[in-house]
């Protein structure tokens, strides 16, 4: 009885273990267990290789973006099914768009895209647009310029810098060099706070939104970024918190930024957060995690690791494990109390610049 | 230059490029300069930055290990046209029957331009 007992309060304390869902080359999503610690199943994508992913505000749905023919593809986590999916090119029309975050009913895409017409000769690049596409109509619903102090800053991967979208629905946020707030009606620039993303070299920058943070909550976002004063251009970094509702923003600087750090990942607790940092170049590059206390916005832990030349970051479902993954077939599991590795996972499939939905 | 004083007009306009366009404060530190690149001549590739035969520092430290790591990428995102084919444009099988790299890459499909 008493072995019974434990076992029913074992059962019950224990957190559940998450579900990954992982881009798979050539054109599939890979459904991981990470009890198991194995592929439970495997998702076919119609329109091509994922390049990105965004799970909805809900947690239900996944919404994948494809490169082959530029296709979005709408996941159903519960079923592991696609429930919506189209590609945008048409025979004369091809489009690149990377990233994006739907609105909170999730009828509508916005993204960076830019659109290449084919005429008799040659063709014709555009400029990079906002872009509004409607997930039911299947097709682009609005398109707006670029302003050119802006254009820079999207071109690189067809605009895979972070969006955040309001909770009303009312403001897009932009995370790159720096934060920018438009209006999702018509794209105006309503704000531009002066917190830049850091960057990692080598770090494979998962658009779609969170730039491989783990967003705890809708409505809010929590991650690191880097200040720099006017005068003498010290780079401090520090945690921001935007409350994407009221478009205000608290920002702790914690010291001085180191050359690269990758997103933060906030565990489950909203306690606890990781991040990676980088020191050096090529072969003097240098990583090590750093844990921070949320409570205090402190540093609590630091551990040199071994970084691939080319990775991503990102944590378990229950915030007690730590992934190093990408570039590759591997996972790399390392243990968030210790920061010890603990095993690596050989998924037998090359893993896409798509990046990892976790799902408890 | 406190110590010359131009003597005729070119003299006065090359002194007013060099002079700073009002009083500043000098900051004591710049913003980030990035690291000085070697120069590496253009060869059989268009870009070499990253690539499989050497990094942007001219090694090879900075290279995904294996370098068939780094295949994907390369195919994926147009970058490196010229040793790999361009899944965008014109080979888009080219890697349907090999989906681990580093393991499979003997199933990378031929192709001939």
């Amino acid at each position: 009885m008493k072995t019974l007992v434990t076992l029913v309060t074992l059962y019950i304390t224990a957190a559940p273990a998450a579900t990954l869902f992982l881009g798979a080359y050539p054109n599939s999503i890979m459904v991981f267990d990470e009890a198991k610690g194995q592929i439970i199943d495997r998702i076919p994508l119609s329109t091509g290789l994922p390049t990105s992913m965004r799970l909805s505000i809900d947690r239900k749905q996944i919404y994948v973006t494809t490169n082959d023919h530029s296709g979005i593809e709408v996941v159903d986590v519960a079923t592991r099914k696609v429930i919506n999916h189209f590609v945008l090119n048409t025979p004369t029309k091809r489009y690149r768009f990377n990233g994006g975050v739907t609105d909170p009913q999730g009828h509508v895409f916005y993204t960076v895209t830019t659109e290449m017409t084919k005429l008799d000769d040659r063709y014709e690049i555009g400029k990079l647009k906002y872009t509004v596409i409607d997930l039911a109509q299947q097709k682009i619903v609005k398109a707006v310029e670029i302003a050119h102090e802006d254009e820079n800053a999207n071109a690189g991967f067809y605009g895979r810098a972070g969006f955040e979208v309001s909770p009303d629905g009312k403001y897009l946020y932009q995370f790159r060099d720096k934060v920018v707030i438009l209006n999702t009606d018509d794209f105006k620039v309503v704000d531009r706070i002066d917190l830049s993303k850091p960057d990692f070299p080598g770090m494979e920058n998962v658009g779609f939104g969170g730039l491989l943070d783990s967003i705890s909550e809708p409505g809010q976002h929590i991650s690191l970024f880097n200040s720099a004063d006017p005068i003498v251009h010290n780079r401090v970094f520090g945690i921001a918190r935007f409350d994407l509702s009221t478009r205000r923003v608290n920002f702790t600087p914690i010291g001085p930024a180191p050359a690269g750090m990758a997103g933060l990942q906030v565990a489950p607790d909203k306690k606890h957060a990781y991040t990676v940092i980088a020191n050096g170049a090529v072969a003097n590059k240098r990583c090590e995690f750093w844990a921070f206390d949320l409570g205090t916005n402190r540093i609590t832990q630091t551990a040199e690791v071994p970084c691939r030349s080319r990775f991503s970051f990102g944590m378990a479902g229950d915030g007690k494990k730590l992934y190093f993954y990408g570039a590759g077939f591997e996972i790399d599991v390392y243990d968030a109390a210790t920061l010890k590795h603990e095993r690596t996972w050989d998924l037998n499939n090359d893993v896409t610049g798509a990046g990892m939905i976790v799902v408890n | 230059m406190k110590h010359l004083r131009p003597l005729n007009q070119k003299g006065s306009r090359i002194a007013g490029q060099l002079r700073p366009p009002e009083e500043d404060v000098v900051a004591l530190q710049n913003p980030p300069q990035p690291a000085p690149r070697p120069h590496i001549p253009m060869g059989c590739s268009l870009s070499f930055s990253p690539g499989w035969e050497v990094d942007m520092a001219g090694g090879t430290a900075g290279l995904c290990q294996p370098v068939e790591r780094d295949i994907y990428d390369c195919y994926v995102t147009c970058f490196w046209p010229a040793q790999v084919p361009d899944h965008l444009n014109n080979s888009p099988d080219w890697a349907t029957k090999c989906a681990a790299a580093t393991k499979d890459w003997r199933n990378l499909d031929l192709v001939f331009p």
